[in-house]
């Protein structure tokens, strides 16, 4: 090694790293990434509470028992320069090696990603289920119980060959056999239509198509008649929708999601509780669609409680205790029901049977997808 | 703190080698010792004062077997180095076996102790055996005795060093840490070398390793054969690259900083003999087994029944080094009996057999001891090993092996070839030309994709937080 060479090789080490120090430091602290759709960690304080020591040193501050220290190493992983491109960078170097996932998400056929799904705690997924049996118990109305089988099974044709994932037949299995609800299945009825655009490609979620499909199959358990997809008209309202799986994955060379509707929002009121606060909401949130995360356009995004109601009041109530699919699925059963309560019990703990004989409500649907029913741990309110 | 972390890359080590190079000769031990106190006591705080008992209790051992060895009372000298031996394997015995035989004991249905839970101060394994050899050394006169606390304390804590070898002894490293000399050679030649083992860490280690894991926590009635061979495959290329990765950083760090440390890792993979692996496998640690137990202990120069006693202790011992569990003890046991059935007998008849066969042979004790090792749970241990050998019943393999053996297979590929001397000795017949285009490239594109992988770093372990 010659000695100019030497002097070349050293510098350039010591300008990769001196360089990104600086830059580190100059470049401003971001508070969201929007393309991770998360709040990014930022500098952690030292105040004197944290230099307490106590006994055992787990006890004492901040300093001593080591938090600030993995609290600064996460702030500057988070708040790195050029952490968006690191993260593709990543990404296209993983699918350059040939590998099927990328932070726990499948890279599959037709530009679509699926996270993986890992075997569920069985404890979990039996008492979220005698939870439902509790709730059936408590009120004196037809409940209805239905799961929605995400895209690692109704797509799983498009997973790479093999890919391993925990199955959601089984839980679908063992939650129709153990149900003392009435079941509703929307398996058979997804897989039908599984050649269409069912799921939006780069989010977990159902699209307005796949949701209008569900609604069908739960009008016909629950004894009402669905409005026929042709009587409605599909509007496209956004072309460039990247969602929650497109955050994970880190893969930045798939075309956009679109989002479509079908029911038209007009006369159709909404109102958002926040314990006892309330607030105008609406069916559709448009100015989500500027933001990154645009599934939150259907009913603005999580809330413990909405109430939606349309112009007609002779139809029954609907309680619905559900995650996020129910926000693209509430449209169409606003055709149905006269008042739709939207509870969910990740925001909102009150007894759900008291809620039920205070609003006069008719019927009860218990709707959660599968990927969140078998990890949720809210689901003890319905108990109450 | 780790190497393959941003906060060590890009702020503390452009720090460090900043200061350290405008700072004094005569200055640069202290700033040395005070930046590696920063760089353990990171995370943990409270230790740095247990590492503070260390250096003073060894520096003035040393300083007093020096003193008795040159007043002539050999007893006096002697009892000291016993002292500081036993106190600082009573720290290393608190800190890191406690809770394993109170936990034991109370399996036994003996309640004697309560478990204290402490973590354990990172790289005290290391560091408590590399400050042991020098009161030995001393009383060995192998090494003068230290008379600067700084300089002693620089060497304990020596950060390239710290937390995951090489295990150096006093003896060797005594000169460089009074005085050592610079060139921009040796920083360049410490670049190149770093720069291979964080890539080794960061783009091999933690990427197969992701295998390991999936198939660690698959239930072992799902285990196939040869997902159970490619599982515990993904662990051996893991923690060669993971270990010897640490290694190169920490002699690539070493040169950046004046001193040359030896050699951990040969290539153990291409060993033709478990005799010739542990010759290759964490040569640092093997060495001071054998310099500071085996051989004190009679060596090969003892009869027959005593030589397998004393290789079982030896290895027994390796094996617990490693962790806290009783897995380790298995596992030093099983390389133990190995070596003792190779000195014997079989070294002699392994050397008519073909090349082809003795690797083999060799590859296949070593992974199996591998699964030994990884798995803590004897349950767990004995089900993955019945499922290698087919008694698991999940037949020979199934899709998620053909989706992990595609998926994978680039690494491993990768893994299996820089695992041998092949691209080593391949380097020198690029013409010099190409080499100077060709390193530069290598060692930028080490550094940028080894920071793409740390910012979305989903799966990044320290392994030896057990050693």
């Amino acid at each position: 090694m010659s000695k100019k060479y030497a002097v070349f090789l050293s510098a350039l080490f010591c300008a990769y790293l001196g360089g990104f120090l600086l830059l580190n430091l100059v470049t401003p602290d971001r508070e969201f990434s929007p393309l991770e759709n998360r709040y990014l960690a930022q500098r952690p304080e030292l105040d004197a509470q944290d230099f307490r020591l106590a006994w055992p040193v787990r006890e004492s501050g901040d300093f001593f028992n080591g938090t600030f220290m993995s609290d600064f190493e996460t702030y500057l992983t988070d708040q790195f320069a050029g952490r968006d491109l690191w993260i593709a960078a990543k990404a296209l170097s993983e699918r350059a090696l040939g590998k099927g996932e990328n932070n726990g998400v499948y890279l599959c056929k037709e530009d679509t990603l699926i996270a993986r799904f890992d075997r569920p705690d069985p404890d979990r997924v039996a008492d979220n289920l005698d939870y439902v049996n509790n709730l059936v118990e408590n009120v004196e109305i037809p409940v209805t119980f239905s799961l929605i089988p995400g895209k690692v099974s109704v797509w799983a044709d498009r997973l790479p060959e093999g890919a391993p994932n925990a199955s959601e037949e089984d839980i679908l299995a063992q939650a129709q056999a153990s149900t003392a609800a009435r079941w509703a299945g929307l398996d058979a009825i997804l897989r039908a239509h599984a050649g269409e655009e069912i799921y939006y490609r780069l989010d977990h979620h159902w699209t307005s198509l796949g949701a209008y499909y569900g609604y069908a199959a739960l009008m016909e358990t629950m004894g009402l008649e669905p409005v026929p997809l042709e009587a409605y008209t599909k509007t496209t309202v956004s072309e460039n929708f990247n969602g929650t799986t497109f955050s994970t994955s880190g893969v930045r060379w798939m075309p956009p999601d679109h989002i479509d509707i079908y029911v038209p929002e007009e006369g159709i009121t909404v109102t958002a509780w926040n314990g006892t606060q309330s607030q105008p909401g609406a069916l559709y949130d448009w100015s989500r669609l500027e933001e990154k995360d645009q599934y939150s356009f259907f009913l603005g995004g999580n809330k413990p409680l909405a109430v939606v109601e349309p112009p007609h009041t002779d139809a029954p109530k609907l309680l619905v205790i559900r995650d996020s699919y129910a926000d693209s699925l509430t449209p169409f059963l606003t055709a149905n029901f006269s008042e739709i309560h939207l509870f969910d019990p990740r925001y909102n703990k009150t007894s759900v049977a008291q809620y039920v004989r205070d609003n006069d409500i008719d019927q009860v649907l218990v709707l959660y997808s599968v990927a969140n029913f078998v990890s949720d741990s809210n689901l003890f309110v319905l108990a109450r | 703190m780790v190497f393959s972390s941003l906060l060590f890359l890009f702020l503390y080590l452009p720090l460090v080698l900043g200061i350290y190079y405008v700072t004094p000769l005569r200055w640069r031990n202290a700033f040395l010792l005070v930046v590696n106190l920063i760089f353990y006591g990171w995370g943990e705080p409270t230790y740095i004062l247990l590492m503070i008992f260390t250096i003073v209790l060894d520096y003035f051992a040393g300083a007093l077997v020096g003193r008795w060895k040159d007043q002539g009372r050999d007893g006096w000298a002697r009892w000291t180095v016993a002292v500081s031996l036993g106190l600082n394997l009573a720290i290393l015995f608190f800190f890191k076996y406690w809770d394993l035989i109170a936990g034991t004991l109370r399996g036994l249905g003996l309640d004697l102790l309560p478990s204290l839970g402490l973590s354990l101060p990172i790289g005290i394994s290391f560091y408590t055996f590399q400050t042991m050899t020098y009161p030995v050394d001393v009383y060995r006169r192998d090494a003068q005795v230290q008379r600067s606390l700084v300089n002693f304390g620089t060497f304990v804590t020596l950060f390239p060093q710290l937390i995951a070898g090489p295990i150096l002894k006093y003896k060797e490293l005594a000169d460089q840490v009074d005085a050592r000399s610079y060139s921009v050679e040796q920083f360049a030649n410490g670049v190149h070398i770093f720069v291979i083992g964080l890539g080794k860490k960061v783009l091999l280690a933690n990427n197969i390793g992701m295998l390991w894991d999936a198939y660690q926590a698959m239930p072992v009635e799902e285990l196939t054969v040869l997902g159970a061979w490619l599982g515990v495959l993904a662990f051996s290329l893991q923690l060669y690259f993971d270990f010897s990765g640490y290694s190169d950083m920490a002699v690539g760090l070493g040169r950046m900083l004046g001193f040359e440390f030896l050699k951990n890792f040969d290539y153990p993979y291409i060993s033709r003999s478990v005799t010739e692996f542990w010759r290759r496998w964490h040569i640092s640690l093997g060495s001071w087994f054998r310099e500071y137990v085996y051989i004190p202990m009679g060596g090969n120069r003892v009869s027959r029944g005593r030589l397998c006693f004393n290789l079982l202790v030896v290895w027994g011992l390796t094996g617990l080094w490693h962790g806290a569990s009783w897995n380790f003890l298995l596992w030093g046991l099983y390389f133990g009996l190995l070596l003792i059935v190779e000195k014997l007998w079989l070294g002699r008849l392994l050397e008519g057999w073909p090349a082809l066969l003795r690797h083999g042979y060799t590859l296949f004790l070593v992974l199996v001891s591998w699964a030994i090792f990884a798995l803590e749970d004897f349950g767990q241990m004995g089900a993955y090993l019945a499922a290698m050998f087919g008694r698991a019943g999940g037949g020979l393999w199934d899709p998620a092996f053909g989706y992990y053996l595609r998926s994978y297979l680039g690494v491993l590929v990768i893994g299996c070839v820089t695992a041998t001397p092949l691209c080593a000795g391949l380097w020198p017949r690029i013409p010099k030309r190409g080499q100077a285009v060709i390193l530069p490239a290598l060692v930028v594109a080490g550094l940028f994709l080894s920071t793409a992988y740390l910012v979305d770093a989903t799966y990044n372990p320290f392994l030896y937080f057990r050693f």
